[in-house]
């Protein structure tokens, strides 16, 4: 979008008659047709988007926003400054006062309530294209989940954060443990993808990727899940049903409980060193490849060497769950499962 | 003053000779592709056999300890750089999504970038270019294929190879072979064929289309088998080796009972007219994604006693292939990581799916997961060792498909349990592995590429490359670069010293052995 932007910028600044050249053609690949049908949003797309931006964001730094112009600006001054023009801004004095009107009623829109009421809004349709770029792969054309990545439209995190933050800070910092990249997104941007996830949920795909319904997940036999926990799964060398586990059935519902089951993504390990000197530290342990241990003690200080000099044994409770991969049926999973749902 | 005169002209002519010389010129006969020189890396895997293995000795495991960085490429870019670089007449020419470089091979410094974004297509990645005498071919995320002048980039013809607006896409790098720019497209999100086709490299004219599955709609048929990964080619058969993609629906197979040809296969087919010769099932009646694309690679050599010429893969599915690349017979099926789905292997050497494993509305634990045991990272043959060394990815999964996901594009869900990253060196006689090297949890990206000087270079999951010794892998040398390798590595020799280059993130690296390092080779 930004290379997008720089590209039109340098067409608009290097050649004012931009549409006669042939470099425009390039760009209006790129473009997109207006979001809305109205008059209004043609005549905009006509007119106005050259300078403007298709989505009214603006071509920063010489050609202003015009979201929320109707905050900054009277209908009366608006309406002034297209007729009689500004600076560098012509007027456009000869269009019919029709068409002005249907323009005003176009800038007056907000995206925000255009995307809430109708499902479909123009900072949304802004953000299909960024989408489809740079997230659809993973997560979905329609955000409902695609190549390993998750459904968002069904995302908890999205949907408890109401003013969007929680969403920018994962897009903007990424998941690097679960190999999600960083966007450097600007505030915009980030909003648009926001606004287009949101929208998704409105209007699925027949036959895309779809999640997993808490009620799907019901097929088990609770006391058989009961006698495997305690017998051939050997769960309770580490879990009890009264005491780390009791509630579990509270904290995770449907997928989210079997995945924690099956492989609990938040396991932590310990690791003991012996450094050169004797000494020894135990702690978390907070990164370990084939040449360096990082651990983390008890007051919260990181500390690393080089695996060459020191002696170390690292706890990883969690190989248990990776160990009965090899030995579950489904019916084992189905019917742990089961029983894992009792446990409130 | 005569004499002056005389060494103008003269240098004139020298000038004007060597301008025309064909050896300064950046230019690439097809018929050099089948015989690659040592300061070249002219096609995506380094030659038609698909081997990667470099006859390079100058870095050996004695003297890799010493490796250190010639040069760094930034690209600047969130992109991380999957292509592996071509190198002809000392420019590298490699690209990320929407962008190609032109960079020197000696120095690290850009001479031209193509930068023209697009918002259609899915921009997952990009292998890079083919060449062709000048010209550079160039896939984009919206199906165009681009020729443009290597000496600028400029374009000189863009025509469109598949229909964005279905869903095509295209991220692979061409593969020339004489007059035949091969290329092939992605697009499992919806219900379409997958196909190959060949184009006029002079024109950007197509000049046959293979097609991997019947036109979309076909009552009872499958649709799907693309053709994302570039293949390879036995100039004596005059055969081209090409693995094909999943079929669609991706996770219910109910609505395409069978096999599903050509989906999920190896297959051989004529270069010059497209023709099928024959065709090999990697995964029939596949519910998992598991595309058979990666490397089909080419080895002339014994088994079992006799000689024979093969194709060998490490599919996605979890198993490893040797075929008699003659004919597509079955010399060996293994395994060469967990496999939970399927009920053994049929006397064709084909693996059997269980039906009992196809996802279902309450959940499938299926080995391995939806990226597979491998994937796009290239794996390397070793000819000295007769080791076969992939990076793969031992993992688990549940798959969930239920009525109301329906019969179009995914129509299910999955979901990534556990994984992690282990480079493995298989006995081709065997299918045994004879060492495996773990690389991390959660896996690594990272390809291979061996050397004759008994070297393997590949990456692990946390950042860094790694030099291991290829009899044993053991770890001789490493490097940590900033995160961790998603493309494979490549060498070549330029000016008498040996480069292995490797990429992290949107960065290039170079490396090579420092001047006293090497001084000390050369005096021994």
């Amino acid at each position: 979008m930004n290379r997008f932007r720089a590209l039109t910028l340098v067409v608009v600044f290097g050649f004012i008659p931009a549409i006669a050249h042939p470099g425009w053609s390039q760009t209006s690949r790129t473009e997109h047709a207006p979001a809305d049908n109205s008059a209004g949003a043609h005549s905009y797309a006509k007119n106005c988007a050259i300078c403007h931006g298709d989505q009214r964001e603006g071509i920063l730094p010489g050609f202003p926003p015009l979201l929320d112009v109707n905050r900054k600006f009277t209908h009366e001054q608006i309406e002034s400054l297209i007729r009689t023009g500004k600076g560098r801004m012509p007027n456009f004095a000869k269009l019919p006062q029709e068409e002005v009107a249907e323009l005003m009623r176009f800038l007056s829109t907000s995206d925000i309530a255009v995307g809430g009421a109708n499902g479909a809004g123009n900072i949304s349709d802004a953000g299909r294209p960024l989408f489809q770029r740079n997230c659809a792969f993973c997560h979905g054309r329609d955000a409902a989940g695609g190549e390993t990545g998750p459904d968002l439209t069904r995302s908890k995190l999205l949907i408890s954060d109401t003013n969007g933050s929680k969403f920018s800070e994962v897009v903007r910092n990424g998941r690097p443990e679960k190999k999600m990249p960083a966007f450097n997104f600007s505030n915009e941007e980030v909003h648009s993808l926001l606004l287009f996830v949101r929208n998704q949920g409105k209007s699925s795909r027949p036959g895309g990727r779809r999640g997993v319904d808490v009620s799907d997940l019901q097929t088990g036999n609770v006391e058989a899940g009961k006698r495997y926990f305690s017998g051939p799964g050997g769960c309770v060398k580490c879990h009890s049903a009264t005491g780390d586990l009791a509630g579990v059935a509270n904290r995770f519902q449907g997928l989210q409980l079997e995945q924690q089951m099956l492989y609990p993504n938040n396991a932590k390990s310990t690791v003991a060193v012996t450094l050169p000197d004797g000494r020894s530290l135990a702690g978390e342990l907070a990164y370990r490849d084939e040449f360096t241990i990082g651990l983390r003690g008890a007051d919260g200080v990181y500390h690393s060497w080089p695996v060459s000099r020191i002696r170390y044994t690292v706890d990883s409770p969690v190989d248990g769950h990776v160990e009965l991969f090899g030995k579950y049926s489904d019916d084992d999973i189905h019917n742990l499962m089961a029983y894992m749902q009792t446990l409130h | 003053m005569k004499a002056w005169k005389y060494s103008l002209v003269f240098a004139s002519i020298a000038l004007l000779r060597a301008s025309s010389d064909p050896a300064m010129a950046q230019n690439l006969e097809p018929a050099a592709l089948a015989h690659p020189s040592s300061d070249s890396w002219p096609t995506y895997h380094g030659d038609y056999s698909g081997k990667r293995h470099s006859k390079l000795n100058q870095i050996t495991p004695g003297n890799v300890g010493s490796l250190t960085l010639a040069w760094a490429f930034q690209t600047n870019q969130n992109a991380p750089i999957k292509s592996t670089p071509l190198l002809v007449d000392g420019i590298l020419y490699f690209t990320v999504p929407d962008n190609i470089w032109a960079v020197d091979a000696r120095s690290g410094h850009a001479l031209w970038h193509y930068n023209k974004p697009t918002d259609e297509g899915l921009h997952i990645g990009h292998r890079g270019v083919a060449m062709y005498k000048g010209w550079l071919y160039y896939l984009t995320p919206d199906s165009h294929l681009i020729s443009l002048n290597a000496k600028d980039g400029t374009i000189r013809w863009d025509v469109v190879v598949a229909d964005v607006k279905k869903g095509y896409w295209t991220t692979m790098a061409p593969l020339v072979v004489r007059n035949h720019v091969i290329i092939g497209v992605s697009g499992d999100f919806d219900n379409l064929a997958g196909y190959l086709r060949s184009i006029d490299p002079e024109t950007g004219g197509t000049q046959w289309q293979w097609d991997s599955t019947p036109p979309a709609g076909t009552p009872n048929s499958t649709t799907g088998g693309m053709t994302w990964m570039t293949g390879t080619y036995d100039p004596e058969l005059n055969l081209l080796y090409w693995g094909t993609g999943n079929p669609t629906p991706v996770l219910n197979g109910k609505p395409r009972p069978g096999d599903n040809l050509y989906t999920c296969a190896i297959v051989a087919l004529n270069p010059d007219t497209g023709k099928l010769t024959w065709a090999f099932s990697a995964s029939p009646h596949d519910t998992h994604d598991w595309d058979a694309v990666e490397t089909p690679i080419l080895v002339d050599g014994d088994f079992h006693g006799k000689p024979h010429k093969m194709v060998m893969q490490a599919s996605r599915n979890g198993y490893f292939f040797v075929l008699d690349r003659t004919n597509g017979k079955s010399l060996l099926t293994s395994t060469f990581g967990p496999v939970n789905w399927s009920l053994g292997v049929d006397k064709e050497g084909r693996p059997i799916p269980n039906p009992a494993k196809e996802p279902a509305p309450d959940g499938r634990l299926i080995a391995p997961d939806e990226g597979g045991m491998t994937n796009y990272r290239a794996p390397s043959f070793d000819p000295t060792t007769g080791l076969f060394i992939v990076d793969a990815h031992p993992s688990y999964s549940i798959y969930f498909a239920k009525a109301a996901d329906g019969i179009y594009g995914w129509a299910g869900a999955d979901y990534g349990l556990w994984g992690k990253g282990v480079i493995e060196a298989i006995d081709y006689q065997t299918g045994k592995l004879r060492w495996t090297h773990e690389v991390g949890d959660g896996g690594s990206g990272a390809g291979v590429l061996t050397t004759a000087s008994g070297l393997t270079f590949t990456g692990d999951a946390h950042g860094s490359v790694l030099a291991l010794a290829t009899k044993d892998g053991r770890t001789l040398w490493h490097s940590g670069m900033g995160s961790p390798m998603v493309s494979s590595p490549i060498a070549y020799e330029l000016d008498g010293r040996q480069f292995v280059m490797t990429s992290s993130g949107g960065v290039l690296f170079a490396w090579t052995l420092p001047q006293t390092e090497r001084n000390a080779v050369a005096k021994h």
